[in-house]
């Protein structure tokens, strides 16, 4: 039987963290740019690697793995890509090389100075048992960070999101909107992967959000079950592992991936059959 | 004079060493629909471009509603860019986001609104307006990107309408469209210009898709203006003449042009 006292925390966070990277999936599929999340993971390790490195550990590494990840947020926030004749994945491409390179390459300090690389490790990996309410208040102080955001740009974030380039041209500041989210982003992506790993999150990014376009007519719609099928996947996820004593990220993943199958086989049947991808001519 | 809503004078645009722009001047007066046409690479998309802002001149002015481009930055290119009207020559990408064709059509009030703002009841009547006005209302929740290729560039026409801009920049607004849908957008630009009165810069390859309250054309080749005037003239002039080659001719009929083979006079 579950010891939900002790496991609340845990359940709390696998939630927040599903909802908030719900959220953020919503744009950053949007916008198509998926691997944002996994370059946004490395840049933070790669922050948190050379904090290792300049002694700092535990939790205090969260600071330069925050500088890491915001850092490289504005840089592809703040990068025009047409005017570098260069797309958006084209940098973000980039930008997850190169912060990888200096994630390892950090490592390999580590082991060349003598120095223990067990916290930096563990935070590519994450520990979602280890989960504790201090964790699940940081996680929800991101996530309600971002909400408001999203609240307050919504209607912006959704025109960058059709398009940046009529976003622009209509007289929205979309450069400054966006180098805001990502910088949020990016914020909550450190703040969450610490607690359920960098990898994880991608799926909790990709997932939902896209399981929730397929279901769903509207942005603010789409938002909504997005964030929700998140938490369901983190919470669900969670539970599902301790019912079968499988490990708790592998699950979540599966979790969050089986939803998006569901979802899209659901929305296949409602339309039968149709690719929703297809331009029909009438 | 009456004041131009658009003036460029001595306009330059380079790109390395490459000039794409060099543009003596050009006006478009209030309530003017001008045809801006030519071969492919002549610079018509760089003019609209620099009218935005988005392309900056190696010389010369441009002024859009009496305001110089080249010299607005941030907060005030931006409040510019509110009154003016773009429709792009590319439809947006394809994307996985479920938007509805409201939702893209309400986009056209998000700049107006400024932050923190949600559509009102006004921008409601706006929306409803010209999603009534295109034809469009049965499709207004259905998502954008399952339209087919004609209905989304109605969207469009409706999004920036829904800006009540006071003037429209199109670029190639029928690219890519078969016959029939051609047709109907030409007909609804012509149809919204003699309704609201715009000024309107029509950037076109084909003379089909001049509308008849298009009265006057300038000819751009490699940069430069070649010819303007009325359609009829520019479209019979040398440069027009070289582009379509010695077996085609230009007809006119009712306001409207069209390329067809042959050789004598229509």
């Amino acid at each position: 039987m579950l010891d939900l006292v002790f496991w609340a925390p845990v359940m709390a966070g696998g939630a927040v963290a599903g909802a908030s990277s719900g959220v953020l999936g919503t744009f950053i599929v949007g916008m198509r740019i998926p691997f944002l999340g996994v370059c946004v993971a490395h840049a933070a390790l790669a922050g948190a690697v050379f904090g290792g490195l300049a002694g700092l550990e535990g939790s205090a590494l969260l600071l330069p793995a925050l500088i890491g990840a915001v850092g490289t947020a504005l840089v592809l926030g703040l990068a025009d890509p047409r005017r570098a004749r260069l797309d958006d994945n084209t940098v973000l491409s980039f930008l997850f090389s190169a912060t990888m390179g200096l994630a390892f390459l950090g490592i390999g300090l580590h082991g060349v100075l003598g120095k223990s690389d067990h916290d930096v490790r563990a935070l590519l990996w994450g520990s979602l048992t280890f989960c504790r309410w201090r964790d699940v208040a940081g996680m929800l102080g991101a996530a309600l960070a971002l909400a408001a955001y999203v609240r307050v740009c919504f209607k912006e974030l959704q025109a960058i999101l059709f398009s940046r380039e009529l976003a622009e041209a209509s007289g929205i500041r979309a450069r400054a909107v966006w180098a805001g989210f990502l910088v949020l982003a990016a914020a909550t992506l450190t703040v969450n992967f610490q607690t359920v790993g960098g990898l994880m999150i991608y799926s909790l990014i990709s997932n939902p959000a896209a399981a929730a376009f397929q279901l769903t007519r509207g942005c603010a719609r789409a938002l909504g079950v997005s964030a929700l099928f998140g938490a369901a996947s983190g919470l669900g996820g969670f539970l599902i592992a301790a019912a079968t004593d499988l490990p708790c990220g592998a699950v979540i993943v599966l979790t969050s991936s089986g939803l998006l199958v569901l979802s899209t086989a659901v929305a296949r049947r409602s339309r039968g059959g149709d690719s929703p991808t297809c331009n029909r001519s009438r | 004079m009456t004041p131009a809503v658009l003036e460029l004078r001595g306009v330059r645009v380079r790109v390395g060493r490459h000039e794409l722009l060099d543009v003596g001047e050009l006006r478009l007066a209030p309530g003017e629909m001008l045809g801006l046409m030519g071969p492919n690479g002549a610079g018509k998309t760089t003019l609209l471009r620099a009218c935005l802002g988005e392309v900056r001149p190696s010389t010369g002015t441009i002024r859009v509603l009496g305001q110089e481009v080249t010299a607005l930055r941030g907060a005030a290119r931006a409040a510019l860019r509110r009154r003016l009207g773009y429709v792009p020559q590319l439809l947006p990408p394809r994307s996985e986001l479920p938007l509805t064709v409201r939702e893209v059509v309400t986009m056209g009030r998000t700049a107006r609104l400024g932050w923190g703002r949600r559509p009102g009841r006004e921008d409601r009547e706006v929306v409803d307006f010209w999603l009534d006005r295109l034809g469009l209302r049965a499709l207004a929740g259905r998502r954008f990107h399952e339209l087919s290729g004609g209905e989304q560039r109605k969207v469009m026409l409706a999004r920036v309408m829904a800006q009540e801009p006071e003037v429209l920049l199109l670029d190639e607004p029928t690219a890519n469209l078969d016959l029939g849908w051609r047709e109907q957008l030409v007909a609804t630009l012509d149809r919204v210009h003699r309704q609201t009165g715009l000024a309107a810069l029509l950037v076109c390859h084909e003379p089909e898709v001049l509308p008849p309250a298009c009265q006057r054309v300038v000819w751009l080749e490699a940069g430069r203006i070649a010819a303007v005037g009325s359609p009829e003239s520019v479209l019979s002039a040398d440069p027009a003449q070289r582009l379509y080659g010695a077996g085609l001719q230009v007809l006119h009929c009712q306001g409207r042009h069209a390329v067809v083979p042959g050789g004598g006079d229509a």
